[in-house]
């Protein structure tokens, strides 16, 4: 059997329990998306998630304002497999009795409600709190600044994401630090928080005591990713703008091509020999040899390389470099492959590629499921275990507190 | 009764427990970041961490300094991302060193690859060969595009997954025709996060039935997974594409350059931050903000009103009036922010090969089981012999056997693979395999 078929037939989600069946968690956020993507990864675990809506902005929040029924796109994907209830004295029994609690609300603000951690580890020592704001529960400045709210992107900007991200030669407004254009701030911290819950589940399991767990949104990208700290020990000066350009490696980004966009790394000394091999470019090698010669804090030298290879790379079709760089993969003596080097060479698509390849079909990566008749497309868990494959399901989706429920029907994969 | 703060910091600084992962066994056949930055975070928290790489060059990664720069001939990245991870180095194209990867993985809780696609098949540790010896293993292999499908051969880097993933149209200018990557490997990073969050579902499902099981992560589907343009695509029939620095589900939003020349990113979400900004700019009116030339209209008013403003007035207001607003901060301001040095997420370690330096903490502040930085990374097969023996009950004889036969081996005399100049082997009982490292 091929081993794509042994894979899929070892995925199936046939009668397969969740992993995290019977853990009771509760979400309590308003328009706090990275709260609602923590919630959101348990729930596709199989974890019993309640969101209790402390407001009722959440749902309002949608690009260009577009809404289905009433409810906007990110409410609608982080609304996956949770019961949405309002926050009202009833629903303190819940939150007395989490699992898990997932605090995306002000500091402090759930204390004030009598239901933050303090009280609730009170009565209920082995709860684990999750809190989700933008300099934590703690220190000085998260105290001084507890009355300003969260967003994606002043996250961003807490993590030096913007003073990365652009194009290093150019001027005036294009030269001002520029956002991400997903919201990078909250998904790292919703992932991280979801991370944290269930480092201290598993703990739970040994010691029966739950704990605080604080994630700070302004930091949740610097502290992964490992770079400033680096920077400011090594350097006394910050990297800037490396947008097209990179520094690790070169080349390492998006370049345009004849007719269309191509993205390029080349990884070791022995992939850039391969691209100068396909563009006929052998020119350029007795100066840019190794890594350490075309990666520079110096923007004019590197400049150089830059403009022959983009000058280049336009004189070919991007179909002419995929097929170039495939015939070099197709190498028949795989040992020496890696010494002779394959550029990685993809193509950008756009979303409308992605939707149509038939990789995603697939590997069932976006859900198709019916809103009053409507087909809306939902991407899936990125996530394929064997034994407790993560479900993504609205069943009766969306149920809005406080309007008339709403059915949808989940669709095909 | 104690300040709110205060009792939480009270928290942060009391009683501590035993590691949280403390005893859990985790081996990893990995490079760059994707699959490294997995055994990292699972480190942190306690885990016994064994990185396998190849003798001499090591895990490629470690030649990749930021701007080329070394220190004590390390590379800091890779230092860090290996921190508290045993290194050891066995060539897999031998079949002793086959044996003995193998052997590792049986005794292992979690095994984690980001090798091409189907390449440990061909090793001899594949999935189903390590299950069979092995049922409880979590064995996770990390990729561009997952472990099956028609594209899962292609090979694949973080920008290859932005592209192939729909993410980097996303990033730009709308009136210039380029468009940017997510900086700092979002692509390798995110995917790694979210597979430490598979990784310990698993572990939890396998504490209550005792099965392990196999993970397939990919970089793209993982970068899909947050792209709510998808769900726009298929309401509206439009991809949204590079909108600037207006996130175009919060509006007025963006980073505006203030009088005092230094920039402010303002991004609101409510109606009540919305009505708080209006108070204070009263020609903003809601209409339907979100509406695409609103949102233009809206932010240009606020971009008139920040130019006229010194950063910190703007910061007062936003404290005052509650709406989000904050500084953009470069890698020096991060590198020296006294809120992370008090928070914990820059701190200093002292490592007994490089010496004193700050790293990045603990990627999640606990307040019971806090994660720590050991060890920094070390280089190309330093605890083999420590590893062999502690793992495999291998004699100091039959280790010397490996060596010779080059099974095992250590590093080239490269930047980012060897120890500092300094380092006196003879004197380093953890690399003789006598002494476990502390910590």
């Amino acid at each position: 059997m091929k081993r794509d078929e042994i894979l899929i037939r070892l995925f199936s989600e046939e009668n397969k329990p969740s992993a995290l069946e019977n853990v009771k968690v509760v979400e309590i956020a308003d328009e706090n998306f990275a709260a609602a993507i923590a919630g959101s990864l348990l729930a596709e675990m199989g974890a019993r998630v309640t969101r209790i809506e402390v407001g009722d902005e959440a749902m309002k929040i949608s690009p260009y304002g577009v809404t289905i029924n009433g409810v906007g796109i990110p409410y609608l994907v982080e609304s996956r497999n949770k019961e949405i209830v309002k926050f009202n004295e009833s629903v303190k029994d819940l939150i007395f009795s989490a699992d898990i609690i997932i605090d995306g609300t002000m500091p402090g603000f759930l204390e004030e409600l009598g239901i933050g951690y303090r009280n609730v580890s009170e009565r209920n020592p082995a709860v684990i709190y999750v809190a989700i704001s933008p300099f934590g529960h703690y220190t000085s400045k998260a105290k001084e600044f507890k009355n300003v709210p969260d967003s994606d992107l002043t996250a961003q900007a807490y993590n030096g994401y913007p003073t990365l991200i652009g194009n290093p030669y150019l001027t005036g407004e294009h030269s001002y630090p520029l956002r991400a254009g997903l919201w990078a701030a909250w998904i790292m911290a919703g992932v991280n928080a979801a991370v944290g819950a269930l480092i201290a589940l598993l703990e739970r399991l040994k010691s029966g005591k739950g704990q605080f767990v604080d994630i700070a949104t302004n930091d949740a990208i610097a502290v992964v990713t490992t770079f400033s700290a680096v920077m400011g020990f090594l350097f006394d000066k910050p990297r800037g703008r490396f947008g097209t350009i990179d520094y690790l490696l070169y080349p390492f980004g998006y370049h345009k091509a004849k007719d269309g966009y191509i993205a390029l790394a080349t990884p070791t000394d022995a992939d850039f020999r391969a691209l100068l091999k396909i563009l006929k470019r052998w020119d350029l090698e007795p100066d840019w040899k190794y890594t350490l010669d075309r990666i520079s804090d110096d923007l004019e030298r590197i400049r150089i390389l830059d403009e022959e290879l983009n000058k280049t790379l336009q004189k070919f079709t991007v179909k002419e470099l995929l097929k170039k760089a495939s015939k070099l993969r197709k190498s028949k003596l795989p040992f020496l492959s890696r010494f002779l080097g394959r550029p990685v060479i993809v193509k950008i698509n756009t979303l409308r590629e992605v939707l149509q390849d038939e990789h995603w079909k697939i590997r069932k990566s976006f859900l198709r499921i019916k809103i009053d008749g409507k087909e809306v497309i939902i991407p899936n868990s990125p996530i394929k275990s064997s034994e407790t494959p993560p479900k993504v399901s609205y069943p009766t989706y969306p149920r809005v507190p406080g309007s008339q429920e709403r059915g949808a029907t989940p669709g095909e994969g | 009764m104690t300040d709110y703060f205060d009792f939480i910091k009270s928290l942060m600084e009391g009683e501590k427990r035993e590691e949280a992962l403390k005893g859990l066994r985790v081996v990893e056949i990995t490079h760059f970041i994707f699959g490294p930055n997995i055994g990292r975070v699972l480190a942190q928290y306690g885990a016994e961490v064994v990185k396998i790489e190849t003798p001499g060059e090591g895990d490629r990664y470690r030649i990749a300094a930021i701007f080329g720069r070394f220190y004590k001939r390390a590379n800091l990245l890779y230092a860090i991302l290996n921190a508290n991870k045993y290194i050891i180095a066995a060539d897999a194209r031998n079949e002793k060193a086959r044996k003995i990867i193998f052997e590792l993985i049986k005794k292992a809780d979690v095994f984690v690859e980001n090798l091409s696609a189907g390449l440990v098949d061909a090793m001899g540790i594949g999935y189903e060969a390590i299950r069979k010896v092995n049922p409880r293993i979590i064995y996770v292999s990390c990729s561009g595009y997952g472990q099956y499908g028609p594209l899962s051969r292609l090979p694949s880097f973080d920008v290859a997954a932005q592209g192939v993933a729909g993410v980097a149209m996303k990033t730009g200018w709308e009136d210039l025709d380029e468009f940017y990557k997510l900086p700092d490997y979002f692509g390798d990073y995110l995917p790694s996060m979210y597979a430490v969050f598979a990784v310990l579902s698993a572990l939890y499902f396998r504490e209550n039935t005792g099965k392990g099981q196999y993970i397939d992560i990919s970089q793209c589907e993982s970068l899909m997974r947050f792209m709510y343009d998808f769900t726009y695509f298929s309401l509206t029939g439009e991809e949204i594409g590079k909108t600037g620095n207006l996130d175009p589900a919060s509006v007025p939003s963006g980073i505006f350059r203030t009088k005092d020349g230094k920039f402010v990113a303002i991004s609101i979400l409510t109606s009540s931050q919305f009505e708080a900004l209006k108070s204070l700019i009263p020609q903003l009116e809601n209409g339907n903000r979100f509406e695409k030339s609103r949102a233009r209209d809206l932010n240009k008013i606020v971009a008139k009103w920040v130019e006229e403003r010194n950063l910190e007035e703007i910061l007062e207001l936003a404290k005052k009036h509650r709406f989000p607003a904050s500084p953009v901060l470069d890698d020096k301001e991060i590198a020296f922010d006294p809120w992370r040095w008090e928070r914990g997420s820059i701190l200093k370690v002292k490592d007994r090969l490089l010496g004193e330096l700050p790293v990045p903490g603990p990627i999640i502040a606990m307040s019971a089981t806090p994660g720590k930085i050991k060890w920094l990374g070390r280089p190309v097969g330093y605890h083999n012999r420590l590893i062999l023996k502690k793992w495999l009950g291998l004699s100091d004889r039959e280790i010397d056997e490996l060596e010779k036969e080059g099974v095992i081996g250590y590093w080239d005399e490269m930047p980012g693979l060897a120890p500092p100049a300094t380092w006196d082997a003879e004197k380093d009982e953890v690399f003789r395999g006598e002494k476990d490292e502390e910590g």
